[in-house]
């Protein structure tokens, strides 16, 4: 008795890549109701990304509509090699940053750090304890933007660098200063003493 | 013994940073904003669909269906959602419909014969009001896949409405046409009644 040929399927994730670039595609040509879903399908992601960026939430929803309107307009110049997602973190993150002026200025440390976080998180005398969240926020921007580059979203210390104009080292440097800084305001050290 | 304690104290950190979510739901949806600033290009849909139209079109309805009942499913059966019980409070919705989650049958069943009926037009308005002030309720999960859903559905209107344009005095086109409408309102409906009390606002 002969077996049944086995006829591949494509796998769940293969399936969702290829619709994505059929709207994609669709979306390039001019098809709204395609850059809808993927609309849908990217916006919490983006809006995570954008408000751990900026710390604050309309901020960051309007640097989300700036990027879809920028993603729009530029996806018929979009690469199909390219991962979409990927792309548009890209210009989301190129929206926060171009609300900032003087954003070298910021990504230098400052010996003023722990006085801005706790400027920002109401001095000394904050009562509750702040969850991580709240201390990420609070971290003053350079900071916080690689560790929200780098530490959350998963970025290079290169890709990061890139993005944010600034030296590789520089990036590094930023990264250890914001867990330094997260980890004394959650009172890291407190906890596993 | 201090690094010991260092590589604790980054362990800990480590998983906090975990336990961030990466992905927040806009507190509204941006959508329409975005759409109005689209600047138009040529498109695909101003042409309309000849070939292979009617199959499409017929898969655009049948997923639209079977996603309403994806959807009632997962709010039904969601611990998170709680399902409106007799005697919860009433909505009004203005001119048509006596309760946000159980709109007047009779009335959309006529509406939906001349969709550009203002009575149509109004209780659908209101419904979606409600339907969108209660996806703020739902956990971020449940309410991406709610919204993607509904994309969908528009997604089926617009394939076949694009097969209508070709063939435009097809009885199950219409049919189908109907039922997408029927298949919105739907959705706004569950949404609506199942989200009856309100929830408390999740974390954003």
């Amino acid at each position: 008795m002969g077996t049944a040929p086995v006829i591949p399927f494509p796998d769940a994730q293969e399936r969702e890549a290829a619709d994505e670039s059929r709207l994609v595609a669709e979306a390039a040509k001019g098809d709204v109701r395609a850059f809808e879903r993927l609309y849908r399908k990217h916006a919490p992601r983006v809006n995570g990304l954008c408000l751990r960026l900026t710390g604050n939430a309309a901020t960051a929803e309007d640097c989300v509509q700036e990027a879809f309107v920028a993603a729009w307009k530029a996806l018929p110049k979009f690469e199909a090699r390219a991962k979409f997602s990927t792309w548009l973190h890209r210009i989301a993150v190129n929206a926060v940053l171009a609300r900032r002026r003087g954003l070298a200025a910021q990504l230098e440390t400052t010996v003023d750090d722990e006085q801005y976080m706790l400027d920002r998180l109401g001095g000394h005398d904050a009562a509750p304890p702040i969850d991580v969240v709240q201390a990420i926020d609070a971290l003053p921007p350079g900071a916080r933007q690689v560790l929200v580059l780098v530490g959350l979203y998963g970025y290079s210390h290169e890709e990061a660098a890139k993005e944010l104009g600034v030296a590789v080292g520089t990036c590094k440097a930023q990264l250890h200063r914001a867990r330094q800084l997260l980890a004394a305001r959650l009172d890291l050290k407190g906890d596993v003493a | 013994m201090n690094e010991e304690r260092d590589r604790q104290v980054e362990r800990r950190l480590d998983d906090l940073l975990a336990g961030v979510r990466r992905e927040v739901p806009p507190s509204k949806d941006l959508w329409a904003s975005i759409e109005a600033q689209l600047e138009p290009r040529a498109s695909t849909r101003a042409t309309p669909r000849t070939r292979g139209a009617w199959g499409y079109a017929l898969a655009a309805g049948v997923g639209a269906v079977a996603l309403t009942a994806a959807v009632t499913w997962e709010l039904a059966t969601r611990p998170s959602v709680p399902v409106a019980v007799n005697g919860s409070p009433a909505m009004v919705v203005p001119g048509a419909t006596p309760e946000a989650g159980a709109p007047n049958r009779a009335l959309l069943a006529a509406a939906f014969e001349a969709p550009q009926d203002a009575r149509y037009r109004d209780t659908r308005a209101a419904l979606e009001k409600t339907f969108r002030e209660r996806l703020d309720l739902l956990a971020p999960d449940t309410r991406t896949r709610i919204e993607q859903n509904l994309a969908i559905i528009r997604q089926a209107n617009d394939d076949i409405r694009a097969a209508l344009a070709a063939d435009p005095n097809s009885p199950l086109l219409q049919q189908l046409l109907e039922s997408t409408w029927q298949q919105e309102i739907d959705l706004y409906t569950t949404v609506n009644r199942t989200t009856e009390p309100a929830l408390p606002r999740s974390e954003t």
